[in-house]
């Protein structure tokens, strides 16, 4: 299974491929001056990651009944607009997912 | 004992002084919603790692030194189809290439912060933490970053020894409602973003949901590679415009 290497080794050293690239960005030497294209950039990275961090996920986790992801989804977006805590989008959007899943 | 009575007064004071100046307590309100929807997550990691013959240590060891979703799994199939370690050490460093940029987002919101807390915050980067942290409108510190991460984390490891001791407990309808959780969590951010931006941000983060559904169904290269290239393309694509405030400057 791993090369007579114990599976520790092998755990560990993810660990710390996960580590290092992790440490970069905080204790790296800086590159460069910062331009205003690069500081709007820092501001929009974390809305462009959310775009990919949904999709296509929330569709391909659930196989043949893709629209359940998808309209829980959509749910918490549309209770977010309302201003409501976060935890209210979470809990109406598995509502609505489970409904889905189970109708 | 002087000092104990006098340090919660201070506190205080500091809190609303600075009324923007986010607490530990908050980092942990803002993180519950991640350990609820890293909870089955984990569990599901527990399961595959007790199928695959892995002991309950080990899995428990994986997340709590890897702490990474994606990561883990790829780590744990690697190890399990007995690739070579270099092999694992490589394909995981690729997984997690986003976190090079995740990692900056946050160190430029974060006030300045001594090396220790600096190499935890950087431990407990993941996509979640990410979000919500750098979704936040005030400077980020160390003690709410702590509250964020510590209570992911709990969520993360204790996720995987319940799924590794038990397996899954859940009707499957309930178990795939479930995971729903961290999509629900970051499409709220997302209104959020609308609401305080507007429309432009819907625009970037539909650049980058197309862009990354299509290279991963359509072009089926590598989870990691297509993430970071959605994403920076996104980021590229919105950064063109010149932002609001500037533009009144």
């Amino acid at each position: 299974m791993s090369h007579g290497i114990p599976i520790v080794v092998y755990i560990l050293a993810s660990a710390l491929a996960t580590l290092i690239v992790r440490l970069i960005p905080f204790f790296g030497k800086r590159l460069g001056a910062t331009t205003p294209f690069l500081d709007r950039c820092m501001h929009l990275l974390p809305v462009a990651a959310i775009g990919a961090l949904v999709f296509p996920g929330a569709i391909t986790d659930f196989q043949a009944r893709w629209y359940a992801g998808l309209l829980g989804v959509l749910a918490a977006f549309l209770v977010g607009m309302k201003k409501l805590p976060m935890i209210a989008s979470i809990a109406i959007s598995i509502v609505v997912t489970y409904l889905v899943l189970v109708a | 004992m002087k000092h104990s009575l006098h340090q919660p007064r201070e506190r205080a004071t500091i809190l609303t002084m600075y009324p923007g100046y986010l607490s530990f307590r908050e980092g942990v309100k803002d993180g519950f919603p991640i350990c609820v929807g890293y909870f089955p997550t984990a569990m599901a990691f527990g399961l595959v790692c007790r199928k695959d013959g892995l002991r309950l240590w080990e899995a428990a060891l994986f997340s709590l030194t890897n702490f990474a979703g994606s990561g883990q799994f790829l780590a744990e199939s690697l190890l399990v189809g007995g690739a070579m370690l270099t092999e694992l050490v490589i394909s995981v460093a690729l997984v997690n290439l986003r976190y090079l940029f995740m990692g900056a987002a946050i160190k430029a919101r974060l006030e300045e912060t001594g090396n220790l807390r600096k190499f935890f915050i950087a431990f407990g980067t993941t996509d979640e933490v990410f979000s919500v942290s750098t979704m936040k409108e005030s400077t980020l510190n160390g003690r709410y970053m702590a509250g964020l991460q510590i209570i992911s984390y709990l969520g993360w490891c204790s996720g995987t020894i319940v799924g590794f001791i038990i397996g899954s407990f859940l009707p499957v309808a309930l178990q795939l409602a479930v995971g729903v959780t961290l999509y629900a969590m970051f499409s709220s951010l997302l209104a959020g973003a609308y609401l305080r931006e507007g429309a432009w941000m819907l625009c970037i983060a539909a650049i980058s949901a197309v862009m990354n559904s299509l290279l991963v169904v359509l072009a089926d290269i590598g989870k990691g590679w297509a993430f970071v290239i959605s994403m920076l393309t996104a980021t590229g694509i919105g950064a063109l415009r010149p932002s609001r405030v500037q533009e009144e400057s």
